[in-house]
């Protein structure tokens, strides 16, 4: 078939749209994860007024019992044209789909594709997405679709209207995503919603890539969107049999008239060690442009080369039209775990900044070869400050402060990507550094991103292993408050051990805040403010009965809207907040019962505006698990 | 057996190498002249590092060089005995570098993009657009104190900061030694973060490189690796023995190599068993993963009466002497002064070093086996006070020691550096941060301060006309002093903003040779005829403190000591020649 004609069929297929001016057709907002409505009933002017629509629970909490305390809630729903039934539709850890009416929050639908549970990996699921399949007659079963890709490693397609499975995908609705080897518990997983356009369902995994050398691969599968036909696979790490990884678990962004796919990849297994894939290791830790048709790669940029730092490209690349100096290009902002942010041409990879090579220290593990120099942009400024010496301790008391200082002073820290030596070793950024998958939100047409910000150190060091420790016995995610991870590289000699930088008092080393929304001018390289994100008020020994805005740590993303707003929860206070986009200033919040990890949306539906957020807790953060979805309003639409 | 062996090899070279003639051309086919070629091994020699990723004492390496020649007119480059397995690297100014392995096509570089091209541009041209705000003062100091270790407007440099990322680097820098006055760092945080905007924005008024020239196509640069990018190869000698005693500043090495052979032997610079990391000043370099600079070995001298090497160890209280025959060190422990930092031996075997830190000049005398100093004045009352205090201050513990804060005329610390000796045996030494020179009569014993006139008189050298040639560090000038008519003449360096950090006079031939750190160039001064030349060095960030002249051909050698060292193109430390290349019948080269 010619190309052309490809094209336009698969025009006719789908409805490949962004999304409506004030609705949410997609997980980030459009397939460009803009995260940015223009929707402004609810302003500056009258956000204080917010308040409580409805409240839904999906009933987890209640059927999981404890099974809960290894979820985070982490989806954002997706709101569906009328014609393919108008439900809010999301998901939750387990993978059940939930429509409900968009002005009640009442249930309409659910699909259950009854996981696995086996394994200890968490459950999570950030979102479904939706298609209208050209190719099936309208009004029948399934020409409005559903797609979610499982913790146990299956796509499904459901109908859109009443949830039921699309039988006429793959096998009874669902296809297998693991190949011959089969579905091994804990190993393989998917946690980011699937991509549809063009006819084309794609989609990536998540792989525990740090407990042993050769982990599977992460291989990329496209699919036939209406009968599940694989179409084409995408290698990130071809011609590096004894690793693994490279995988996109962070969502992808597709370029559905240019029929280009926009792949975030991760890092190659294992995060810290690369003795056995010498190279820069092609197509780790890159962004890469494929065809969406063919699966051809048509550009590539790697942010890091050779990975021992574990900086996966962790957030949905962002795709806008970048407009200066007279000229509009198609454009791409990818985020990175370094703070960085990369600005190109989409269509051809051009860097719209200059791209650096940076100078970058050199291993002292025997046999790794790093590279010698990393990528920087030369513009915009890395959105966190990577300098921590010793006079730069934080402390809330002089002791913690010094004890901090102490601490920073015994540390390998030679800036940015500095790698793991048998010597203790500031990671700062570390793994869960800078961005992540809750991804930027794009200031309508202005260029200005604003993002949340990680910004608490690590240390770690590599331990010489004689002896293989079974990953049963270890502890295998990242680490959280106070824990110091130690896993075993199975194969490398060498157990990673991690945990965060902080004083005897459970407090971070480095100055306030720990947690930061940065707003950034992707056109004009520069940051126009930047504003702590969370509060500590519930970390102490006793909780506070008023806010201390000194950041924490953040998992989830945030929106922006025509209304000079952006929404955000992600922190561990369990509030969410809206900000004046102008200045950085809050000027809502709300408390939810428990954290809310999740990235929120928002539509008009009959005329009123809806912000939603899924607020189910996170395990890393370890403060409580919910199964909550909250949607607020202003009371009388103005 | 032996003879049959040496035929062989013999043998075996001959046949596995080959000479290589490239000739290199732009798009549209014209010959491209200075196009500079770097050679090469793929395959590189074994080396035993198994002393922390070092060679273990008294052991050898064979280094695998690399070797640098120019286009000529016709876009010719000729290298005689080649190696089988060789790669080449091709780089011009305003194109894009190549490599390539086979030389029997004509080689084609494309031209750089606009991008590229300013991209491309070495620090000092975009440096000479940073104007402070207009104070150039102001600038003089950000020079004085950030461009000893790095290129100040390279690419790592002129990434978009925050201004407290700035302050968050400037506190790191001070904590490592450099001294940039505090109650300035915020504005030079804004400075840096407005300028290096305001150039990213108009590229335009960032002036081009000065271009290569054609004296280059008859010079020959070889490179021998020694140490990895931990390493500080800071100063060095070039012995008459036909070795170069390259010192390793952070872990306490010497390096002899053998220029011909490539061999080089490493020898570990002892220290007493409870000397302390970072000696006197205490360890300022916690953060490195690995370091041994419990002497700090820095400048080097020899004696013409034996042969012996005395080395100045920074670090300690101390000269060291070693014995390039039995290669034994000995240490000679001073009574008083701190940092020895640059050394010379006069024409009776007198031992002359600066005292850095203590504002002295020290003489070890051989026969005696004694050491003379002589203080320098304090500059104010203040510096008097800190000077004095300098033996309480060093006797307490290294973190617990009050340190006062930089100010704009660092007080408290004048700090002698260079040092040389005129034929009369007069005795020279300049200050960098006093702006002064010491005229010290062995024979009188008589101290006498001269006022320099420029700023950062870093390092200096006697002419055969006893004349002094100075660097003035952040002035950017080359600066002559006649001390029979005492008076100075300053010359402008042949690249725009060019911060000179050391120099080296070619006596027999009269010429004048100065590192280009921030533009990757080596410069030569003809002193009769006042003309220049320029040296473009074989790799980007190529930061050098020291040169060696050979008196037998006038070849040149210097290092490359960036720190951190990782930060220099490739990563790699290297001892560098750049030697006249040696025209033979037909044309071709031979080396």
């Amino acid at each position: 078939m010619q190309r052309g004609f490809r094209l336009i069929l698969a025009a006719l297929i789908l409805e490949s749209a962004g999304a409506a001016d004030d609705g949410w057709l997609y997980y980030g907002g459009d397939q460009g994860g803009r995260h940015y409505s223009d929707a402004s009933q609810i302003n500056t002017e009258n956000v204080a007024r917010l308040q409580v629509a409805w409240i839904f629970r999906s009933g987890d909490v209640e059927t999981f019992g404890e099974e809960m305390e290894n979820t985070s809630g982490q989806s954002t729903p997706i709101l569906l044209p009328e014609v393919a039934g108008g439900s809010l539709v999301y998901c939750t850890p387990f993978n059940r789909i939930i429509a409900l009416s968009p002005e009640s929050g009442t249930r309409r639908w659910q699909f259950d594709p009854l996981i696995d549970h086996r394994g200890d990996r968490p459950f999570r699921c950030r979102g479904v997405s939706y298609a209208e399949e050209l190719r099936v007659a309208a009004d029948s079963h399934c020409r409005h679709r559903i797609y979610t890709a499982t913790h146990d490693r299956r796509l499904w397609a459901v109908d859109a209207i009443d949830g039921t499975p699309c039988t006429d995908f793959g096998e009874y609705g669902f296809v297998q995503l693991f190949g011959e080897e089969g579905y091994v518990p804990g190993d393989v997983s998917t946690t980011s919603a699937p991509v549809v356009a063009n006819g084309i369902v794609v989609v990536g995994s998540s792989v525990i890539d740090f407990t042993r050398l050769k982990t599977p691969r992460g291989t990329v599968n496209a699919y036939d969107s209406q009968s599940g036909e694989l179409l084409w696979q995408f290698d990130p790490l071809p011609g590096a049999p004894d690793s693994g990884g490279a995988n996109v678990w962070a969502p992808m962004s597709v370029d559905a008239a240019n029929g280009l796919i926009y792949l975030p990849t991760g890092a190659p297994s294992p995060d810290y060690y690369g003795v056995h894939r010498p190279g820069n290791n092609l197509y780790a830790n890159s962004v890469v442009a494929v065809e969406l048709a063919t699966g051809k790669v048509r550009w590539y940029f790697q942010h890091v080369r050779h990975d021992l730092w574990d900086y996966d490209s962790p957030a949905q690349p962002v795709l806008f039209t970048w407009r200066k100096d007279g000229q509009s290009v198609p454009a791409l902002a990818q985020l990175t775990k370094q703070g960085f942010v990369f600005v190109f041409n989409r269509l051809t990879g051009e860097p719209l900044w200059e791209i650096t090579q940076q100078p970058v220290p050199p291993s002292l593990i025997a046999g790794e070869q790093t590279a010698v120099t990393q990528p920087k942009p030369i513009a915009p400024p890395q959105l966190l400050d990577p300098n921590l010496t010793p006079d730069q301790a934080w402390g809330i008391t002089p002791w913690d402060k010094k004890d901090c200082a102490r601490q920073i002073s015994e540390l390998v820290n030679l800036g940015n990507f500095t790698p793991l030596s048998e010597q203790l070793t500031l990671m700062f950024p570390g793994s869960l550094g800078g961005a992540n998958w809750g991804g930027g939100a794009l200031l309508g047409d202005t260029g200005v991103l604003l993002v949340n910000i990680n910004n608490v150190p690590f240390s770690g060091r590599l331990i010489p292993t004689l002896k293989n420790v079974s990953p049963a016995d270890q502890k295998q995610d990242h680490p959280g408050a106070g824990q110091r991870m130690q896993v075993t590289m199975q194969g490398s000699g060498y157990t990673v051990e991690i945990g965060a930088l902080q004083s005897s008092l459970g407090i971070p080393c480095n100055a306030p805040p720990w947690g930061k929304v940065v707003a950034v001018d992707l056109l004009r390289g520069r940051i126009d403010w930047e504003a702590p994100l969370g509060s500590v008020h519930e970390l102490g020994p006793i909780n506070s009965p008023f806010q201390i805005n000194l950041g924490t740590p953040n998992l989830g993303g945030g929106i922006a809207t025509a209304g000079g707003l952006f929404f955000i929860g992600a922190t561990m206070d369990r509030l969410i907040r809206a900000y004046d986009t102008a200045s950085g200033e809050v000027l809502w919040d709300f408390e939810l019962p428990v954290d809310a990890t999740a990235t929120p949306m928002t539509y008009v539906y009959k005329g009123r505006q809806y912000v939603i957020i899924n607020a189910g807790g996170h395990h890393m953060f370890n403060r409580g698990y919910g199964d909550y979805l909250f949607a607020f309003a202003l009371a009388d639409k103005k | 057996m032996k003879f049959c062996s040496l035929v062989c090899v013999f043998l075996a070279t001959a046949m596995s190498s080959y000479a290589a003639t490239i000739t290199v051309r732009n798009e549209s086919g014209s010959a491209l002249a200075q196009v500079m070629v770097s050679r090469s091994l793929v395959e590189k020699a074994a080396l035993n590092l198994s002393d922390d990723g070092y060679t273990p004492h008294a052991l050898s390496n064979q280094a695998t060089t690399t070797v640098t020649r120019f286009t000529n007119a016709e876009g010719v480059v000729r290298f005689g005995d080649v190696p089988e397995a060789v790669t080449y690297r091709a780089r011009a100014q305003g194109y894009v570098d190549v490599t390539f392995t086979r030389t029997d096509d004509d080689i084609v570089l494309a031209k750089m993009s606009a991008e590229q091209l300013i991209a491309s541009y070495p620090s000092n041209v975009w440096l000479s657009q940073m104007t402070f705000g207009g104070d150039l003062e102001l600038k003089k100091r950000f020079q004085l104190n950030c461009a000893f270790c790095h290129q100040q407007a390279s690419v790592f440099m002129r990434n978009e900061r925050t201004v407290e990322q700035w302050l968050g680097v400037f506190a790191r820098m001070n904590g490592y030694g450099a001294r940039l006055p505090v109650d300035e760092q915020e504005r030079i945080a804004q400075l840096l973060q407005e300028e290096y905007r305001f150039l990213r924005e108009h590229p335009q008024v960032v002036p081009q490189p000065r271009q290569w020239e054609s004296h280059l196509s008859g010079v020959d640069m070889t490179e021998w690796p020694i140490g990895d990018g931990f390493s500080q190869m800071h100063d060095f000698l070039l012995h008459p023995n036909g070795n170069v005693y390259v010192g390793d500043n952070l872990f306490d090495r010497i390096y002899e190599v053998n220029p011909v052979s490539g061999k080089y032997t490493v020898y570990k610079v002892p220290h007493p068993e409870d000397a302390r990391l970072g000696g006197i000043l205490g360890n300022r370099f916690t953060v490195f993963p690995k370091m041994n600079n419990y002497m700090g070995v820095h400048s080097f001298a020899y004696s013409k009466k034996d042969g012996h090497i005395f080395i100045t160890p920074s670090m300690q209280q101390a000269l060291l002497e070693f014995n390039p025959d039995t290669k034994e060190f000995t240490t000679h422990w001073m009574p008083e002064g701190f940092y020895p930092h640059t050394i010379r031996i006069d024409q009776k075997d007198r031992v002359w070093f600066t005292l850095a830190v203590s504002s002295q000049v020290a003489m070890f005398d051989r026969s005696e086996e004694e050491f003379h100093f002589y203080d320098l004045p304090a500059r104010s009352f203040k510096e008097a006070f800190i000077i004095n205090a300098l033996p309480l201050i060093f006797w307490l513990d290294p973190e617990n020691r009050p340190i006062p804060d930089p100010d704009a005329e660092s007080t408290g610390l004048p700090m002698p550096y260079g040092i040389d000796i005129s034929s009369d045996g007069i005795v020279w030494a300049t200050r960098l941060y006093a702006n002064d020179i010491a005229r010290i009569d062995p024979e009188t014993e008589e101290v006498t301060m001269i006022d320099f006139p420029y700023q950062g008189p870093r390092r200096l050298r006697v002419d055969a006309d006893d004349n002094l040639w100075i660097v003035a560090f952040q002035d950017s000038l080359l600066v002559k002093y006649d001390p029979v008519n005492e008076r100075f003449t300053a010359y402008d360096l042949p690249v725009i903003n060019e911060i000179p950090y050391a120099l080296n006079v070619d006596k027999d031939r009269g010429v004048v040779w100065v590192t280009g750190n921030q533009s990757d160039t080596l410069l030569s001064f003809d002193i009769e005829t006042e003309n220049w030349k320029v040296y473009p060095l074989p790799r980007q960030r190529f930061f050098t403190r020291d040169i060696e002249i050979s008196a037998k051909d006038g070849a040149v050698y210097t290092t490359n000591s960036h720190f951190p060292t990782w930060q220099s193109e490739g990563g790699q430390p290297t001892l560098l020649r750049i030697a006249p290349l040696k025209e033979v019948v037909s044309g071709k080269a031979e080396q």
